[in-house]
């Protein structure tokens, strides 16, 4: 075959293989294929990890009442675990079991259910048992002053909801009272978990309203693994409700944080010598209904299990995907308009960066680091220094500007240093290097003009790679990264003229 | 050549919009070649990755061109090591001029040419001063592979200084001029001379200001001269005219240019060569990835060569040396302005 036929047969087979499981994906197991077609469901997964000890195991893990309704989903992930469902008094709790486990084990529970209002924090009537006030016993002044406290406060209204709002207000704020920071600095050297949380249960007990610890979600893709959010729930005399003691005034709204779980109990119990047991929570958009995945889980084909891996893995793939669509940018800006950088890949990387910082701080950042980084490099050339010590020499300097840089943006108010991580510094020092070289060998005009040029595709890249409906195609099709191969194959055989070869070659003259 | 293809006359007429740009359709009547077709079309099928390495490092591409008899710049010395560095001075053994240069470099990168000493000084072209300390200086620089494709180690090489023809000198703005000659097959397809300008600062890298003076292919005489793409016809810095100059021993450096293309295999070459005054041609490089601006400083598009030279090759694909030279120079002969005595 030739090289031409080999190139055509591979690139329709891509593009049907590519095409084709898409189509199946979205005709069949009904993934949407556009982005506004989605379902808003949000995915929230548990994760209970801990280290066994050759025991047996237990664990038992509280879970959301909306796990109960009808319209959402749950399911449990839990290799040769014994697992059940408890319930009891419209509370459920999920028991693991296993014997004689050792080393690094994790469980995991998820919960789907459709974005709305409703956080699973609203108001609840109590049910069957009475309500039992524990009023805290603080010994000497430190009882003075929380009662001076409570009463203040009850002076003011009795009111449930209104002491709750009147205490956090004060524990939150910066200017409290004398009283408040003396019992506060009692309550923080108790070293309790959650000490703003217990005092504030405590003076909501002393002024006669019933209140207990309850934990919550945010609902946010960006945070992977999240520690439980505490939250609070008080009796208003007729339900319980929770609250956030964050932002005591504001009804918790169920599309920024779901309430796991509520009604007193702990969170997680795990039993049998285990070291170290936590749980941390990861919620991801979902467009996929549950009861698809479970059929897409089960299909043969390798690219979908992407999906069938734990939501915390699978959120490291939102960066992993976009990947390739920059190296796309990347060719068609090189080949096709012909736009010179430095080095190929260059690009998609510093595209990488301005996705974690924002791309016009990042261009800021960049070029001062870069000028004056180059500053620096020629100072040290002067010395003529071998290769190896210099590019080291280099990376000093250059993490030395940014720690600088992170330092005097703090103090201007602006967050952009902090965000600056190994990756930039990395770029940033390799960059200097091949640009000073070149610099020297060619002239400060192909210098910039390079340096310009990687700016100019990595903002391309950036842009294309920001764009949220190939972001959801990346992610959820990631088989239509096959189509984009062969269209990266097609351009490898183009063989027409670049866009600057147009102006290149604009004086070319017959002899 | 005879120009009588309508739609060539059409391309060649001067336009708007050519102040800024030209259309493909237009490049294409004219036969230039963009990167992307030098690459697909004829690097990546005829230069197998493999035979890179012969000339990508000057020390076996030296080696194999002695083997075939051809004249090259004679070896004084090359040093491996750091230590080495500090033998400089050793090797050089008190000769007056040398050059020193990466054998992996690419582009002209890391040439430190010394045209004499004045005390334990040594001297450039442009009469800047270095000192021995500069030297092993640059020396540890190319050893460490600052200059070398890839940034990988590399030795540095002291070789002869070439002392080029006055004739050629006066076309150059200090710097020797050399001449490339591009090779497909081994048929000589085009040829140019690089004369560096007070611009290009003694390099002869057309994209920093060197001027790219065609050769007719038939007779080493040029016939078309370019300064940053743009046609000229004196030197800008020295106001000697370029075209019609006839280049000596034109058939020798087309016989070198031939061998080179043989003993390194390569399918798409360029040969660059120096003339020297006393052993006349001598082979300084090979390069596997020949630029484009030959086809502007000969105002001929490539393509118009190249696809002659591929359909002879599929015709009669074990043609010599001499037929080969034969072919390029009843094909490709130029219309001759008259030569400049």
């Amino acid at each position: 075959m030739s090289a031409q036929a080999k190139l055509i047969t591979t690139v329709v087979l891509l593009c049907a293989l590519g095409g084709g499981l898409a189509a199946y994906k979205s005709q069949k197991l009904g993934v949407p294929f556009w982005q506004d077609q989605r379902v808003d469901e949000w995915l929230v997964e548990a994760k209970i990890s801990f280290l066994a000890t050759g025991r047996d195991v237990k664990a038992r893990l509280a879970l959301p009442s909306k796990a109960n309704d009808q319209n959402a989903g749950q399911e449990s992930g839990s290799l040769g675990y014994h697992y059940d469902v408890e319930e009891e008094l419209g509370e459920s709790t999920a028991i693991w079991s296993s014997p004689k486990r050792e080393e690094g084990q994790a469980l995991y529970y998820r919960v789907r259910f459709k974005e709305g209002p409703v956080s699973g924090g609203e108001a609840i009537s109590p049910i069957g048992e009475p309500i039992a006030l524990e009023v805290p016993n603080l010994p000497g002044s430190l009882g003075t002053a929380a009662r001076s406290i409570v009463e203040g406060a009850k002076g003011l209204s009795e009111d449930p909801d209104a002491l709750f709002v009147t205490f956090f207000k004060q524990i939150n704020s910066s200017d409290a009272s004398q009283e408040y920071v003396l019992v506060k600095r009692h309550y923080e050297k108790e070293s309790l978990a959650f000490p703003k949380i217990t005092m504030g249960i405590d003076f909501l007990g002393m002024a006669g309203v019933p209140a207990r610890l309850a934990y919550g979600v945010k609902l946010n893709d960006e945070l992977v693994g999240q520690q439980p959010l505490p939250l609070l729930e008080y009796f208003d005399g007729a339900a319980w409700k929770v609250r956030d003691p964050q932002e005591p005034s504001k009804v918790l709204d169920g599309r920024d944080v779901f309430v796991w779980h509520r009604g007193g109990g702990p969170l997680l119990e795990v039993s049998g010598g285990v070291e170290n047991s936590k749980v941390t929570f990861t919620a991801v958009k979902d467009r996929i209904p549950l009861s698809r995945l479970t059929d897409l889980r089960n299909s043969p084909f390798l690219v979908s299990t992407i999906l069938g891996l734990p939501v915390s893995e699978r959120a490291v793939f939102r960066y992993i995907v976009l990947i390739p669509l920059g190296a796309f940018v990347v060719v068609l800006m090189r080949n096709i308009i012909g736009i010179p950088t430095l080095g190929t890949f260059m690009p998609v990387l510093l595209a990488l960066a301005l996705l974690e910082i924002e791309p016009l701080k990042a261009i800021l950042m960049f070029t001062f680091l870069v000028g004056a980084g180059l500053w620096f490099r020629f100072l040290l050339s002067r010395m003529n220094l071998l290769v190896v010590p210099r590019v080291a020499a280099c990376v000093v300097i250059v993490t030395l500007l940014m720690m600088l840089m992170g330092v005097v943006s703090y103090q201007l108010g602006f967050s952009v240093g902090i965000k600056i991580t190994l990756f930039p510094l990395i770029i940033i020092a390799w960059t200097l290097e091949r640009m000073s070289l070149i610099w020297e060998e060619e002239g400060k005009r192909s210098a910039i003009v390079q340096v310009s040029g990687s700016m100019l595709v990595a903002i391309c890249a950036y842009y294309f790679m920001k764009i949220s409906q190939i972001q959801y195609w990346a992610f959820y099709f990631p088989e239509l990264l096959l189509v984009l191969l062969a269209g990266i194959l097609l351009v490898g055989r183009y063989t027409g003229y670049r866009l600057s070869e147009l102006i290149r070659f604009k004086t070319f003259s017959n002899a | 050549m005879p120009e009588e293809n309508p739609k060539e006359e059409d391309a060649a007429r001067s336009r708007w919009w050519h102040r800024w740009f030209r259309t493909p359709g237009e490049l294409r009547e004219l036969g230039v070649v963009g990167i992307n077709m030098r690459n697909a079309r004829y690097l990546l099928p005829n230069n197998p990755r493999r035979l890179y390495e012969l000339v990508d490092n000057k020390l076996r591409t030296k080696a194999l061109a002695e083997a075939e008899g051809m004249t090259v710049a004679e070896t004084y010395g090359v040093l491996r090591t750091p230590h080495d560095a500090n033998r400089v001075e050793k090797l050089l053994n008190g000769r007056e001029a040398f050059v020193i240069k990466p054998t992996r470099g690419s582009g002209g990168k890391g040439i430190m040419v010394i045209d004499k000493r004045v005390g334990k000084n040594f001297v450039k072209p442009s009469g800047a001063e270095v000192t021995p300390g500069d030297v092993k200086n640059h020396v540890s620089n190319i050893l460490a592979g600052l200059f070398s494709l890839g940034g990988k180690r590399d030795y540095a090489l002291i070789e002869y200084r070439v002392q080029p023809l006055e004739l050629l000198t006066a076309l150059s703005f200090q710097g020797a001029p050399d001449v490339r000659v591009v090779m497909l097959h081994g048929y000589p397809v085009m040829a140019m001379l690089r004369a560096s300008t007070k611009e290009s600062d003694g390099r002869s890298n057309l994209h920093q200001g060197a001027l790219g003076i065609g050769i007719d292919i038939a007779t080493g005489i040029s016939v078309h001269a370019i300064h940053h793409g743009r046609p000229v016809t004196h030197h800008p810095d020295l106001g000697i005219g370029l075209v019609g100059v006839q280049i000596p021993e034109w058939d020798t450096i087309l016989h070198m240019a031939v061998t080179c293309q043989e003993m390194t295999g390569l399918g798409y070459l360029g040969v660059d060569l120096m003339i020297d005054r006393t052993l006349g041609p001598l082979m300084i490089e090979v390069n596997a990835r020949p630029g484009l601006a030959i086809q502007m400083a000969n105002g001929i598009g490539l393509l118009k060569r190249l696809e002659p030279i591929v359909a002879e090759h599929q015709r009669n694909p074990a043609a010599d040396l001499a037929a080969k030279i034969a072919f390029s120079k009843k094909h490709f002969r130029a219309n001759l302005p008259p030569v400049r005595e």
